[in-house]
């Protein structure tokens, strides 16, 4: 089991410098000049030229390539062509909110999910399994845009329970310690702009857990099903464990542990698609950051989206890799 | 692959609700396909006096801002709409499935070379390389379609290598190989059938998915351009109106809903045919 | 040993599955059974006997099945307890033990918790749920039992999974053990040793036992009494020296000459019942065993024959038994 997560491990750094190779070499096929983007648009030709080597953009591509490698390794992501900041500083000005964003989706997806497939899977072929099922797969077919704009409109401009967009009150000033809204407001022990920063996160997280919802509801709920057949389950009705302590003690466990590695890449396949969300709800987030830094050519702001998005991925594949032998005790070891 | 009386015999077990879904996708089909004939005004006219109209009985869905039918829009763009998730799946099913198949039947580096291809294609975040695209090429259905079509291929590969992986090690391939038939027609001829069974299954569910990211895509900026009718676009349109004019957005958006849905349900009664172990009675 | 009162009384208990297209598999019909405090009952039968469905009704676990009859314990009709009766009484009063040990356990739960969580489940603390747990388990012949609780199924032998479903059933003390072929799945020397494990046991505590399997030498040692079932019916049933050496219907007697014997010749053939149990919903009218009965005749295509008393408590249901049927009527 060691040497199968050992040889996991080595293969990520590959997968993730190919990662960065393909977006490198990507992004130079965007139109533009990077030279002339950066300089402005009213540069003369001579301050297009200086910024041309100071971007070190004079060098033939494969000495670019190796001088990025090199700088990324000493953990330095370059220096954006427009904010003329660090990347990583506008990074981390942004990422947070798309993690507070992606948390608060999963957390409303297991939430609903796991109670929703168990139901079905225990009640199956029966009214509520069919109800539940049609509204899930409802919510996961709806198109995310159209579902964000309809809940907009319905909480936030007609019901006005539920702000329309932003990520806080202006004029609110939270001691800014993660960047995330609600994280913030709850260090510095304000609940009352923490409750009210989650107003504005909930839509978003909502419409954003909709299309997860319904996939890991039938994963689960096909696997529960299978397991609910089991002979140790009716061993455990045999013992007088009540309906709901095999739901929950016996079967979910066990039927859990193959739909690990789809939550796994659920929260990396959120991490990649928050743009839509965010643009409806005018929100920060890695999502915009991307977009905004590939139309404007802004090379090392996209690798660095692209890389921190990639990285992501690939390190929770790998944390759930790992996770499942320690979970599921038979794989523990190679045994016969 | 497709036999005559077997798919009669598997209409046959199909209840009510499933035989309506595939009713329901082959009619959206067809419409997609004679749309532009059947449609009752012109999508393309802007008659700015018909603005925002609200739906009747002479425009079904209502107008769109510049005074276009929107039924009419619906089904000139309905095409547009099906094509691109049709297009995507199949390069990204063709590709995957060589791929995939060439995976597993060379274990050893060459199936770790291309695990790890899958790898990288599936970190890669397909809205980002979908943005990238479409502004190298310019933004268009088109270079969402190819961008998407690049991202889908390795979950083909990585599900078709399994599949094979799984074919091949059962026991009538074994006593194929023993009897002495080549390689090759074992592959074509016992193995890929067999594998492939599951594969309608995931191509239908993913024309579904598809079909949403396409139009998110268009929703964004990344793909179909207004003025097109393609639906997603139309959502797009329409944003700025909702409040005076509901129906732009909420009419192309229960469009795309109820195909993507169908689709998917139709894949859902695919897998059960398929295995009926899995039977989930729906009474 | 014998009281007046059954403990577990099983009236006229016949099952059927119903299909999708609503037609009926009679799966077990008018079964009868007395049992007694301490007392040992054997039912035998091959697979399609229905002796496991009817093994599985009495607690109630075949949500699917369509029963009538009545299943008294202690006096109560366990067919139309509450729901929430019938788990208080699974695992506390009636424990049942299951065939496939490997599967029947669950594999991410250590034995110790699934063996305890009977207890736990009754509100019996941590602690005393484990201690009693350690004591049963030594008893029961798993060495080293303390340090074995915090082990999962599959590190387990065969033979010590099923002491493990065997503690399962009975640490809450039950007033009956269901034993649904303990011994099935293991190999014949570990077969020998659980049998010898459950005869002990159960000597011990005077536990009224059911104990289901298709092998008959299997029970020879450890019954009292025998129920020998075939395609959903009793054939015959009697006190297990009755069985074993004046069998009364010829099924029985197939039974025990396939037996093999340890100084039969080699040259020998197996003996077996020539054909199979016929599928529920194939079972012809008269006689279910004509088919493959070396005495049939005519009357046995025609009427189906009652279970009729031949000897002492010796009960047979044949047209042409191979012992006398007694003058005085009964109760089949």
């Amino acid at each position: 089991m060691i040497r199968l997560a050992f040889r996991r491990l080595l293969m990520t750094p590959p997968v993730i410098f190919s990662i960065v190779t393909l977006v490198f070499f990507m992004t130079q096929l965007i139109p533009g000049d990077q030279a002339r983007i950066a300089a402005g648009r009213d540069a003369t030709i001579e301050q297009v030229e200086a910024m041309r080597i100071k971007l070190g953009l004079d060098s033939p591509l494969y000495i670019q390539f190796g001088q990025y490698l090199d700088r990324l390794l000493h953990g330095d992501l370059g220096t954006s062509v427009f904010t003329y900041r660090p990347v990583l500083t506008d990074l981390a000005d942004v990422l947070p909110s798309s993690i507070e964003l992606v948390c608060l989706a999963m957390i409303i997806n297991l939430a609903i999910s796991l109670p929703a497939a168990m139901l079905t899977a225990a009640y199956r072929g029966r009214r509520i399994d069919r109800t539940v099922r049609i509204f899930v797969l409802f919510g996961g077919t709806v198109p995310v845009f159209w579902l964000g704009l309809t809940l907009q409109n319905l909480f936030g401009a007609r019901l006005q329970m539920l702000p329309i967009a932003g990520q806080h009150k202006s004029g609110e000033i939270v001691p800014r310690r993660t960047g995330a809204t609600t994280v913030d407001s709850l260090l510095s022990g304000d609940f009352s702009i923490f409750l009210d920063s989650l107003t504005y996160v909930i839509l978003p997280a909502l419409t954003l857990s909709c299309a997860f919802i319904a996939v890991l509801t039938r994963t689960l709920r096909s696997s529960m099903i299978g397991v609910l057949d089991s002979d140790f389950v009716m061993v455990a009705r045999a013992k007088g464990a009540s309906n709901l302590r095999v739901l929950v003690r016996h079967a979910l466990p066990n039927a859990a542990i193959p739909t690990l590695t789809i939550v796994g890449m659920q929260v990396g396949w959120m991490l990649g698609s928050t743009i839509l969300v965010e643009s409806i709800f005018g929100r920060q987030g890695i999502g915009s950051y991307a977009m905004t830094a590939v139309l404007q050519k802004d090379i090392f702001a996209v690798i660095a989206a692209v890389l921190i998005l990639g990285i992501a991925f690939t390190l929770l594949n790998l944390i759930v890799d790992l996770l499942v032998p320690i979970i599921d005790p038979r794989l523990r070891r190679s045994h016969g | 692959m497709l036999d005559k009386s077997k798919i009669s015999s598997q209409w046959g077990r199909l209840s009510w609700f499933e035989k309506g879904c595939f009713v329901g996708v082959i009619s959206v089909i067809v419409l997609a396909v004679v749309g532009p004939w059947i449609a009752p005004h012109d999508p393309y006219f802007v008659d700015l006096d018909k603005s925002l109209l609200p739906p009747s009985s002479e425009h079904w869905f209502g107008t769109d801002v510049d005074g276009r039918d929107i039924l009419s829009r619906l089904l000139f763009g309905a095409r547009s709409t099906l094509l691109a998730p049709l297009g995507v799946i199949v390069f990204a099913a063709s590709v995957g499935t060589v791929i995939g198949t060439i995976a597993a039947l060379n274990p050893g580096v060459v199936d770790e070379l291309i695990m790890r291809l899958c790898d990288v294609g599936l970190a890669f975040p397909a809205l980002v390389l979908s943005i990238g695209l479409a502004s190298a090429l310019g933004p268009s259905l088109r270079s969402a379609i190819i961008a998407l079509a690049l991202t889908w291929w390795p979950g083909y590969a990585r599900l078709v290598r399994s599949l094979v992986l799984e074919v091949t090690h059962k026991e009538f391939i074994e006593s194929a190989k023993v009897l002495g038939v080549p390689r090759r027609k074992i592959v074509f001829r016992h193995i890929l059938p067999n594998a492939l069974n599951a594969m309608y299954v995931q191509t239908t569910i993913d024309v579904s998915a598809v079909i949403l990211v396409i139009s998110g895509l268009s929703f964004i900026g990344a793909g179909a351009q207004p003025p097109s009718s393609e639906w997603g676009a139309m959502v797009t349109s329409g944003r700025d109106y909702m409040l005076t004019g509901w129906w732009t957005v909420v009419v192309p958006g229960i469009a795309i809903s109820l195909t993507a849905m169908l689709f998917n349900l139709s894949g859902d009664a695919l897998r059960v045919l398929n295995d009926p172990t899995l039977k989930q009675s729906r009474g | 040993m014998l009281s007046s009162r059954p403990i577990l009384e099983i009236n006229n208990l016949s099952i059927d599955f119903r299909t999708k297209d609503g037609a009926e598999r009679k799966v077990l019909e008018n079964f009868n059974l007395r049992l007694y405090e301490g007392q040992r009952i054997a039912v035998v039968g091959e697979s399609g006997s229905g002796k496991t469905v009817m093994a599985s009704s009495i607690l109630r676990l075949l949500p699917e099945a369509h029963s009538s009859g009545e299943i008294l314990f202690k006096g109560e009709n366990l067919m139309v307890a509450t729901s929430r009766r019938v788990s208080e009484i699974r695992g506390a009063e009636i424990g049942m033990t299951f065939q496939d040990p490997l599967s029947s356990l669950n594999p991410i739960m250590t034995i110790g918790d699934q063996v305890s969580e009977v207890l736990r489940i009754r509100g019996v603390s941590k602690k005393e749920a484990s201690d009693r747990t350690v004591v049963l388990l030594q008893e029961l012949g798993i060495e080293d039992a303390p340090n074995r609780l915090n082990s999962y199924p599959y590190e387990f032998s065969g033979g010590m999974r099923q002491r493990v479903l065997l503690a399962m059933s009975v640490i809450a003390s039950p007033s009956i053990l269901i034993a649904d072929e303990p011994t099935t799945a293991l190999d014949v020397r570990v077969q020998a040793q659980v049998m010898a494990t459950i005869n002990q046991f159960t000597s011990k505590r005077n536990l009224a036992t059911i104990f289901i399997s298709h092998d008959l030498s299997v029970v020879a040692g450890f019954a009292d009494y025998v129920v020998v079932m075939y395609a959903g019916r009793v054939v015959e049933e009697g006190p297990v020296d009755e069985i074993f050496y004046r069998p009364a219907h010829p099924y029985t007697r197939g039974l025990l000459d396939s037996i093999p014997s340890i100084d039969q010749s080699s040259e020998k053939r197996l003996n077996s019942i020539p054909g199979v149990t016929p599928e529920p919903g194939h079972r012809s009218s008269g006689c279910v065993f004509r088919d493959r009965c070396d005495s049939a005749q005519e009357t046995c295509s025609a009427k189906a024959p009652e279970l009729l008393t031949t000897g002492e408590k010796h009960l047979v249901r044949c047209h042409f038994p191979l012992l006398p049927l007694s003058t005085s009527r009964n109760m089949g």
